[in-house]
C-alpha cells in the first residue's frame, strides 16, 4: 500500500470529521416545513410539571399560527443564563428566552436583549394594571425601552406570607398564629417539645439565612437585608438592630433546638414538602409555596397570614419597588423577531395567563385572567389579602438613576458582603452577629467607596447619593419626588 | 514429488545504487499518523483549556466576548489573599488523605483477601464492592440525604433505637460533622475502583515467586513482605498518583449532596471555582479571577506531587527471608 494517497485520504477525513463538529455545533435550525418559520424558546422545566405545560401552549399555538413552530430548549433553573449565554457566543441565540430578574439586565447589558417597543401596541399595554406598564417603574423598562415582558403578578416576587399549621398549633393549645417574634420564638418551642422528635415548631425555608431576610423585612427598609444598604441614609446598615435581632432569634431557636433539625441543608422545597407531611407547624415563604402545599396534601388545614414583626412594631413594610420582575426576553439577534413577537403575544395573552393560574396556582401578571376565581379561593384570598396588608411601594434606586443602577450592579457583583453568609454563620455556630455586621458594614463603605470612584475615574456617575431616598418613610408609600 | 527450482543468478548491478534507507519518521510514519487523533483531541480539550485559563487569569473577564481588561497578577493576589480559598484547598487537601491513608490500605487488605483462591463468591464481593463507583453521585446524593437526616432518617432511627445517641447526629447540618461524613462517603464511592486497582497490581505477582517462597518456608506474612509488596510496589506508586489527584478533584458528590455547606465547612476547590464562574446569582461570572483560581490550585496540586517524589522513587529493601 502506498502511503501518500493513504496518508491523503486519513488526513482529508480528519479534516472533515473536525469540520463536520464544527457544522454540528454552530448550524441554524433548520426551518420547519415549508414556509414555515421555527421560533426558539429557551426556558426552565420550574414549577414541576411546567415542561408539559409549556409543550402544550405551544402546540395550541401553533395550531393557531400554521405557519409558526415553536421550538422549546430546556435547561435547569441554576444553568439558564449559563446555557444561554454560550448560545450568544455560539452564534445559536435562542429568539426568546427566560432570564429573570437580574439576569434580565446581565444579558442586556452585553447587547442581547432586543427591545420590544417596535411591536407593542396600546391594546397590548391594556392587558396590564393600569399604570404597570409606566416606564419609569415597570421594572421591564430600561433606559426608557421595554426589554421584558413578565409572567407573575407584581407583588408575587417579594410577598412573603407565613403558614401555620392549624391543627399542631391547636395541639399545643394556640389558637392564633403568633403576631410577634417573641410569641414566634414561645410558640415554637412549645411546639417543639410538644412533638417529642415528631413535629417542630419551626424551620427556616431553606439553606442559608432567607428566613432570617423575610422576618427582618418587617422590622427595617427591604434595602438592609438585600444589600446592606439603608436606602434612608444611602449607608451601610447591616448592624441595624431590626436585622442584628432577626438573627438573634434564629440564633437563640437553634441553639434551643426549636428548630426542624438538618434545615441547615434543604432544598429549596424541603419546607413544604415537611409543612404538608405535617411535621413542620410554622414557617415564613414566598408564596409559591401554598399550592405546592395544597398539592401534597389537600385536606391539610393551612393557615396564611402575614410575617410576625418584631415585639416594638412593625419597622417595614414588604417592598413594591417595581411593578413587575423581568421575565420573558426577545433575542437582539433573532431572525424571526416578528413571528417572535407573536408567541410574545401569546405569553402574555390572556387565554395563557389564565391556563397558567389554573395550572400552577400562580397570580400572573394579568390580574384578569385570575382574580374572579382567585377571590373565591381561600388560599388565594388569603395572599391577596396578606399582600394588601403588608406590602408598600418602595424606592428602586436601579431604576430611580443611572448611578444608582450602576452602583446597584456593583453591589450585586459582591454577595460575600451581603449579611445572607454572616448571619447563616452566626446562627448554626451560635455566635454573635453584631459583630460580624459591623465589620461588613466597614467593608461595604470602603468598596462604596472605591466603587464611587473607579465609576468617576470610567467618566460615569454613581455614588452614595444615587442611593438616598431621604424623604422615605418604610411604613408608608412611597412616592417617587415626594 | 520433488520440484526442482532453478535458482536464477542475481546480476550484480555494474555500478551499485546506494540503497536509499528510510528515515526514521518515514519509518514510523504510520505510527505518527495514528497519535493524529490523539494530539488533536488531547491538545484541544485538555491542553488548549490549560494554556487558555493562564491566559484569561490576568483578566478581569466575565466569560463573554474576548478578554480585554488586563489586571496582571491582580486575581492571582485576591486568590492567595482568599480565606475561603484556603479554606476550600484544605477540604480537598483532607479528601486527598481520607483517600491515601484510609481508603488505600482499606482497599489493599480486601483485595489481598479477594485475591485469595480459596475465598468462594469472590467476583460477587468484587461486583458488590464496585457498584458504588457505577453509581450516579445525584443518586447518591438523594439516597444519603434521606438515610442521614436528622429528623427521621433511617441511620438516626438506628443510633437512637439501639441507645447510641440520645439526641439525632446532625450529619449533613453540622459544620462538625458534614465534612466527615462527606469524606466517608468519598471513600466508600471510591473504595471499589482502587479496590480494582490493588486487584490487578496483585495479579502481576508470578506464581512461581509465591511457590518458591513457600517451598522455603515463607509463611503468608512473610510471603506478603518479601514477595508480595516489593512486586506491587511499582504499581502502587501509580494507584497512589491515580488516588491522589481523583480525590484532590471531588466535585460532583459535595455538589450533589451540601453544595459545600453548611457555612462553607465542605467547600472544596472545585466547588469554590465553579462559584465564580457560573453561580446564577452573580450580576456577571469571574471567569478570570475563576481561572487564577484554577491555576493557583493545578500548581499546588503540581507541589504536592512533586513532594511525594522522593518518597515515591523509594523502593522496599526487601530484606532476608
Amino acid at each position: 500500500m502506498k502511503i501518500r494517497p493513504a496518508l491523503t485520504v486519513l488526513t482529508c477525513a480528519v479534516a472533515l470529521a473536525l469540520s463536520g463538529c464544527n457544522l454540528v455545533g454552530g448550524s441554524p435550525d433548520p426551518e420547519g416545513s415549508a414556509g414555515q418559520v421555527t421560533v426558539t424558546v429557551a426556558l426552565v422545566p420550574d414549577p414541576p410539571g411546567a415542561s408539559e405545560f409549556y409543550r402544550q401552549q405551544f402546540d395550541a399555538f401553533e395550531k393557531a399560527n400554521p405557519g409558526i413552530a415553536v421550538k422549546v430548549l430546556e435547561n435547569p433553573s441554576d444553568q439558564q443564563l449559563n446555557a444561554v449565554e454560550l448560545m450568544f457566543q455560539q452564534g445559536n441565540a435562542p429568539d426568546l428566552f427566560r432570564a429573570q430578574d437580574d439576569g434580565m439586565d446581565r444579558m442586556a447589558a452585553r447587547g442581547w436583549v432586543a427591545p420590544l417597543d417596535e411591536f407593542v401596541t396600546p391594546d397590548f399595554l391594556a392587558r396590564f394594571p393600569k399604570g404597570s406598564m409606566d416606564p419609569a417603574t415597570s421594572g421591564l423598562h430600561r433606559d426608557g425601552k421595554l426589554m421584558s415582558l413578565p409572567l407573575v403578578w407584581g407583588p408575587w416576587s417579594t410577598l412573603r406570607v407565613f403558614l401555620y399549621n392549624e391543627d399542631l398549633l391547636k395541639k399545643s393549645g394556640f389558637t392564633a398564629p403568633p403576631k410577634t417574634w417573641s410569641e414566634l420564638e414561645r410558640m415554637a418551642t412549645k411546639i417543639t417539645a410538644d412533638g417529642q422528635g415528631k413535629s417542630f415548631g419551626y424551620a427556616p425555608t431553606a439553606a442559608k439565612a432567607v428566613a432570617v431576610e423575610m422576618l427582618a423585612d418587617t422590622a427595617v427598609p427591604y434595602s438592609v437585608p438585600a444589600s446592606g444598604i439603608d436606602l434612608r441614609t444611602g449607608k451601610p446598615a447591616t448592624a441595624s438592630p431590626g436585622l442584628v435581632e432577626a438573627v438573634e432569634l434564629h440564633r437563640r431557636m437553634q441553639a434551643a433546638k426549636v428548630m426542624m433539625p438538618g434545615w441547615e441543608s434543604w432544598d429549596g422545597s424541603r419546607a413544604f414538602k415537611e409543612f404538608a407531611a405535617g411535621r413542620l407547624a410554622m414557617y415564613p415563604t414566598p408564596p409559591w409555596h401554598v399550592a405546592e402545599v395544597r398539592k401534597l396534601a389537600p385536606e391539610i388545614k393551612m393557615g396564611i397570614t402575614g410575617l410576625p414583626v418584631p415585639d416594638a412594631g412593625r419597622g417595614a413594610y414588604l417592598p413594591l419597588s417595581k411593578s413587575f420582575s423581568p421575565l420573558w426576553s426577545m433575542s437582539a439577534q433573532s431572525k424571526h423577531k416578528a413571528e417572535s413577537w407573536k408567541v410574545l403575544d401569546f405569553l402574555s395573552s390572556d387565554a395563557f395567563h389564565s391556563a397558567y393560574y389554573q395550572k400552577f396556582g400562580t397570580l400572573t401578571a394579568l390580574e384578569g385572567a385570575w382574580k374572579a376565581d382567585a377571590e373565591k379561593n381561600p388560599d388565594q384570598a388569603a395572599i391577596l389579602k396578606v399582600a394588601q396588608e403588608t406590602m408598600r411601594r418602595a424606592p428602586n434606586p436601579g431604576l430611580a438613576s443611572a448611578g444608582g443602577k450602576a452602583i446597584t450592579d456593583a453591589l450585586a457583583a459582591k454577595p460575600d458582603l451581603k449579611s445572607t453568609d454572616a448571619a447563616f454563620s452566626s446562627i448554626i455556630k451560635n455566635q454573635p452577629f453584631a459583630p460580624a455586621a459591623a465589620k461588613l458594614d466597614q467593608q461595604l463603605q470602603t468598596f462604596l467607596d472605591q466603587t464611587t470612584a473607579d465609576l468617576k475615574a470610567k467618566g460615569k456617575t454613581g455614588s452614595a447619593k444615587d442611593l438616598t431616598f431621604a424623604g422615605w418613610d418604610p411604613l408608608k408609600d412611597f412616592t417617587p419626588g415626594g | 514429488m520433488t520440484t526442482t527450482v532453478e535458482r536464477r543468478a542475481v546480476r550484480a548491478p555494474d555500478h551499485p545504487r546506494p540503497v536509499r534507507r528510510p528515515g526514521r519518521f518515514r519509518r514510523h510514519l504510520w505510527s505518527y499518523v495514528f497519535l493524529i487523533p490523539l494530539v488533536l483531541l488531547f491538545g484541544g480539550f485538555t491542553i488548549w483549556p490549560m494554556i487558555a485559563s493562564w491566559w484569561y487569569s490576568f483578566f478581569d473577564w466575565d466569560g463573554v466576548g474576548s478578554p480585554t481588561e488586563w489586571v496582571g497578577l491582580a486575581n492571582f493576589r485576591e486568590v492567595l489573599q482568599s480565606e475561603a480559598f484556603w479554606r476550600a484547598f484544605w477540604h480537598s487537601f483532607a479528601f486527598s488523605l481520607a483517600a491515601i491513608f484510609v481508603e488505600m490500605p482499606l482497599a489493599l487488605v480486601l483485595a489481598i483477601l479477594l485475591n485469595s483462591s480459596w475465598l468462594r463468591f469472590r467476583n460477587l464481593y468484587r461486583l458488590v464492592l464496585f457498584l458504588p463507583v457505577v453509581a450516579t453521585t445525584a443518586v447518591i446524593g438523594i439516597v444519603i440525604a434521606i438515610l442521614l437526616d436528622p429528623a427521621g432518617g433511617l441511620v438516626n432511627r438506628i443510633l437512637l433505637d439501639t441507645g447510641l445517641v440520645d439526641q439525632p447526629v446532625n450529619f449533613l447540618g453540622s459544620t462538625s460533622t458534614a465534612l466527615p461524613t462527606l469524606l466517608s462517603i468519598d471513600v466508600w464511592k471510591g473504595f471499589g475502583i482502587t479496590l480494582i486497582y490493588w486487584l490487578a497490581a496483585l495479579q502481576t505477582v508470578p506464581k512461581d515467586l509465591q511457590e518458591a517462597a513457600a517451598i522455603d518456608g515463607a509463611g503468608f506474612w512473610r510471603s506478603l513482605r518479601f514477595v508480595t509488596l516489593p512486586v506491587v510496589t511499582p504499581i502502587a506508586i501509580v494507584i497512589l498518583l491515580l488516588v491522589f489527584q481523583r480525590s484532590l478533584n471531588t466535585f460532583d458528590l459535595v455538589r450533589a449532596v451540601t453544595e459545600g455547606g453548611p457555612d462553607y465547612a465542605t467547600d472544596v476547590v472545585p466547588t469554590y471555582i465553579y462559584r465564580y464562574a457560573f453561580d446564577p446569582s452573580l450580576q456577571a461570572p469571574r471567569y478570570g479571577f475563576a481561572s487564577a483560581a484554577g491555576v493557583v490550585f493545578g500548581l499546588l496540586t503540581l507541589v504536592i506531587t512533586l513532594l511525594q517524589a522522593p518518597f515515591l522513587g523509594r523502593r522496599p529493601s526487601g530484606g532476608k527471608a
